[in-house]
């Protein structure tokens, strides 16, 4: 799976945690840039990637994370 | 209080207890929340509108998910994330509740629960489904 392939889904899944169908992310957005990420929306996000893609994270590598860039990254590692 | 650790918990674990809901318990609920909503209040209104008395409030239902995950499921450990809950039912003073949570799934990354709750009346009735998600702290 591309980077944009795993980008298209990850979208897709922030569009349904913050409930938001018009919500465009590229690889640089961070927590500041959505007023609603949150620990708890962090953790759903985390939650819902990896039920899409059958994956499992460990919790230091999901901490450490500083935008969406290298959570796709992080995806395709394990993909 | 139970004390289950993330570990202890398989999928399918469930917790029960049940619950009668009190005129004493309405008052306090009253107090804290100054919800005056006459269909909790006023037995006359709430007849008019069709019930066999006041109608419980609903959050007050609700709140005993809180000892459902603070008390059995997992106990001690708890820390509630987040609840959906629909009400589908009334709930009437002298009530006795079941409340049962089945453990759904588990998420290993942040040790979590994702409970299924149903509160049943003395009837069998389902009054309320809920789904939650709960915290087990280390």
């Amino acid at each position: 799976m591309t980077h944009e392939q795993i980008m298209e889904k990850v979208q897709q899944i922030f569009r349904e945690v913050f409930d938001d169908d018009s919500l465009v992310i590229t690889d640089s957005t961070n927590s500041s840039d959505i007023e609603d990420w949150d620990s708890l929306e962090h953790i759903a996000l985390v939650v819902s990637m990896e039920k899409e893609f059958d994956l499992k994270f460990d919790l230091k590598e999901v901490n450490e994370l500083a935008n969406v860039g290298e959570m796709v990254d992080l995806i395709a590692s394990k993909l | 209080m139970n004390e289950y650790r993330y570990e202890d918990i398989r999928i399918g674990h469930k917790e029960s207890f049940t619950v009668t809901l009190t005129e004493e318990m309405m008052a306090s609920f009253k107090d804290i929340t100054k919800d005056v909503n006459p269909l909790h209040n006023d037995e006359e209104y709430a007849r008019s509108k069709g019930h066999r008395g006041r109608v419980a409030f609903g959050m007050l239902t609700a709140s005993f998910l809180s000892t459902l995950a603070g008390v059995y499921l997992p106990g001690k450990r708890s820390l509630i994330h987040e609840v959906k809950i629909k009400f589908a039912k009334p709930v009437y003073i002298g009530d006795t509740l079941t409340v049962e949570g089945i453990v759904e799934e588990k998420n290993d990354t942040y040790s979590l629960l994702m409970v299924k709750v149903t509160i049943r009346n003395g009837d069998g009735d389902k009054v309320c489904r809920a789904k939650m998600q709960i915290g087990v702290d280390s």
